[in-house]
């Protein structure tokens, strides 16, 4: 009932942040009077969302409260700090691929689960981010011969010589 | 020749990932068709849907793996074969188990197919009276079914479809020109696409979902062979196979039934039709033949409504869409009029998939199992690097690993408040086609709604829409009421 009541209160939020930007959609010039225009659709997105969001909101405050610990709760499942982490993991691989370029980044960012997924650091944790590393590399790089991020410390260096 | 060595190789190829896939718990068949989406922008059209359809065979079967061996289905659909599967297995029986699963999964696939090319094109041509009115009830439709079936709530449900529409609108508005929701960024003029937010919701949301969680291992993996079933098993299990491969042709049609649903009816069926129905739950083969010759018929049928109309009808059937979607691909009658290769090639390869099955699914079962028992910390981080890497190779850019990002912690959310995910992901891919065709409506009738109603199909679409939403709201209704009357007693 209570994540109900939360998400009601978090899809109003939205609906009303989705309908202040629909309201800066500009004009087309293209647009006949009693034709939709590009507006029309998300206003109407907007409104059917707030209605659901207070639908929901009322059926959540209307309902018993549950007498054992609620259904949704899942044990096999990781709790949302938890769960965030291994997000901001791969948001960290942007940057790192930006600068550090794929190869690198992609060690990183096996080093770096295993380590979030409690794995002990040892030489086997580093022998298979490197040979995973490789292995990405030669994948993308050599056999599908799709280029990766290079980075820009390779270049930097590569300046010198 | 329909077949040819490309071929062969991208049905095979997407056959071993789908089974490799789906073997590993929580690995379910549209995760593992949506981790393999990315690499197939580069293929040529025909060779990537083949890949990706034949994926979608190999998982039907991976699920099953894990199902049999350790208790826990490694796709939805496989939900249903660990009931007598397992067992099985307790009884020292798991290769005859995984080798009906096999056998049951082949059968199923073809006659999924046969029913795949035999009703596709007529109902194409039905699709070709479709007018803008039409072409918007339809897009109603598929959203009130999706929204209705999946998920225990059909607020939330519609709450999904919202969303997914709401995705759609960012970007360039197709009929004027005019940007929307782009907050100046150049990355967002084109839109969405379908596949990032695919990869996400399934995937990324998945890794999140999974982090930190005790894995499961399957012991004694080194002594497990797959037995394929004789003359005299295969004879004991034909009825339920038939049973399975009836249940799955009318499931794959309705879309939001998919797999899950097929094989759990196609199981009670079975038992119903059986001369031993006493055996069911203590380890019968035809328990396991039965739900497995379902979930592989609904892999080819579920294809029916994504080529005849664009609809899809599961959430492997939607990654699948992505897939079309990508190579520019758009489906209905169309496709067939100017892309019968990609047609004659799905067809092909599916039918290679089908029957490579047999040793593929032997000979890589080694694989599976050892792919399985790998440390997880490992497992989680090679998914992530291929998602990364894979999302990448689109377009060569690390904007598009944002969206996914950002469509990975949506899904999250979605999922720990129990919203369902498909009904998003078909808003996300349907809504251009809603939108575009409710305003060429009214630009043809010049504002006038009445449109709607002149057009018999369009009514056909919309009435049905509002009898799925009442039915189901009618449903919650009852069962809310019956568990107030308990909680009163």
């Amino acid at each position: 009932m209570r994540k109900d009541l939360f998400a009601s209160i978090g899809l109003l939020v939205l609906a009303a942040a989705y309908y202040l930007n629909a309201t800066t959609i500009p004009t087309s010039t293209l647009d006949e009077p009693g034709v939709p225009g590009p507006s029309t659709l998300p206003t109407i997105l907007a409104a059917v969302l707030v209605v659901i969001a207070l639908t929901l909101g009322a059926r959540a405050l209307a309902a018993a409260p549950p007498r054992s610990r609620s259904s949704d709760d899942k044990e096999d499942e990781a709790p949302w700090p938890r769960a965030l982490g291994i997000l901001g993991i791969a948001v960290l691989y942007l940057p790192a691929a930006t600068f550090l370029g794929y190869p690198i980044a992609l060690f990183l960012l096996l080093v770096a689960v295993a380590l979030y997924e409690r794995k002990r650091p040892d030489w086997r944790l580093f022998a298979v981010a490197t040979g995973g590393a490789v292995f990405f590399w030669l994948l993308f790089d050599i056999v599908l011969g799709v280029r990766q991020p290079e980075g820009l410390l390779l270049p930097y260096l590569q300046s010198f010589f | 020749m329909l077949v040819t060595t490309p071929l062969a190789f991208a049905a095979l190829g997407g056959l071993v990932w789908g089974v490799l896939g789906s073997s590993m718990p929580g690995m379910s068949a549209s995760i593992t068709m949506a981790l393999l989406l990315p690499f197939t922008y580069t293929l040529e059209p025909t060779l990537a849907i083949v890949m990706l359809a034949s994926c979608y065979i190999g998982a039907e079967y991976g699920g099953s793996v894990p199902a049999i061996l350790i208790r826990t289905p490694g796709t939805n659909a496989a939900a249903a074969t660990v009931l007598d599967g397992y067992e099985m297995n307790r009884q020292g029986r798991a290769g005859e188990a995984l080798g009906i699963s096999l056998w049951s999964g082949v059968i199923g696939g073809l006659w999924g197919l046969l029913m795949l090319i035999l009703m596709t094109e007529p109902l194409s041509r039905l699709a070709l009276q479709f007018r803008p009115t039409s072409y918007f009830g339809l897009g109603i439709l598929g959203l009130s079914i999706i929204a209705s079936l999946t998920g225990k709530s059909l607020l939330k449900g519609l709450a999904a479809a919202t969303l997914g529409l709401m995705v759609s609108t960012i970007g360039t508005d197709p009929n004027s020109g005019v940007s929307r929701f782009t907050f100046g960024s150049p990355d967002l003029l084109e839109g969405i696409a379908p596949i990032f937010v695919m990869v996400g919701l399934f995937a990324v949301t998945e890794l999140m979902t999974r982090s930190g969680v005790k894995p499961i291992t399957i012991s004694g993996a080194r002594s497990i062979r797959v037995r394929l079933p004789r003359l005299p098993m295969m004879r004991k299990i034909a009825r339920a196979q038939a049973v399975g491969c009836g249940i799955g042709s009318v499931e794959g049609l309705m879309p939001g039934a998919g797999g899950t649903l097929a094989s759990f009816i196609a199981y009670n069926e079975a038992r119903r039709w059986s001369k031993e129905p006493e055996k069911f739950g203590k380890g019968s083969e035809e328990g396991v033949a039965a739900p497995e010759t379902a979930n592989n018929t609904v892999a080819s049928t579920a294809l029916i409504p994504l080529l005849s109309f664009g609809i899809p009808g599961s959430n492997s059937a939607a990654v699948l869409l992505g897939g079309l979607l990508i190579h520019g691909l758009v489906p209905g009658p169309r496709l067939f009029e100017e892309n019968p290769e990609v047609v004659v090639g799905l067809y092909t390869g599916s039918f290679v998939a089908d029957i490579a099955q047999i040793l593929v699914g032997t000979l890589i079962l080694p694989a599976s199992l050892w792919l399985v028992n790998r440390p997880k910390p490992y497992l989680s981080g090679f998914i992530l690097a291929l998602i990364m890497s894979g999302v990448y190779t689109v377009h060569q850019s690390l904007f598009d690993l944002g969206i996914v990002m950002t469509a990975g912690l949506l899904g999250y959310f979605m999922r720990y408040f129990g919203f369902p995910v498909l009904p998003a992901v078909l808003g996300v891919v349907l809504g251009n086609l809603v939108e575009s065709n409710y305003r060429r409506s009214l630009q043809l009738s010049g504002g006038e709604f009445s449109i709607f109603l002149e057009d018999p199909i369009s009514i056909v679409f919309l009435v049905l829409a509002v009898m799925v939403v009442s039915a189901s709201l009618f449903n919650e209704w009852r069962v809310s009421a019956k568990a107030r009357k308990e909680r009163t007693a």
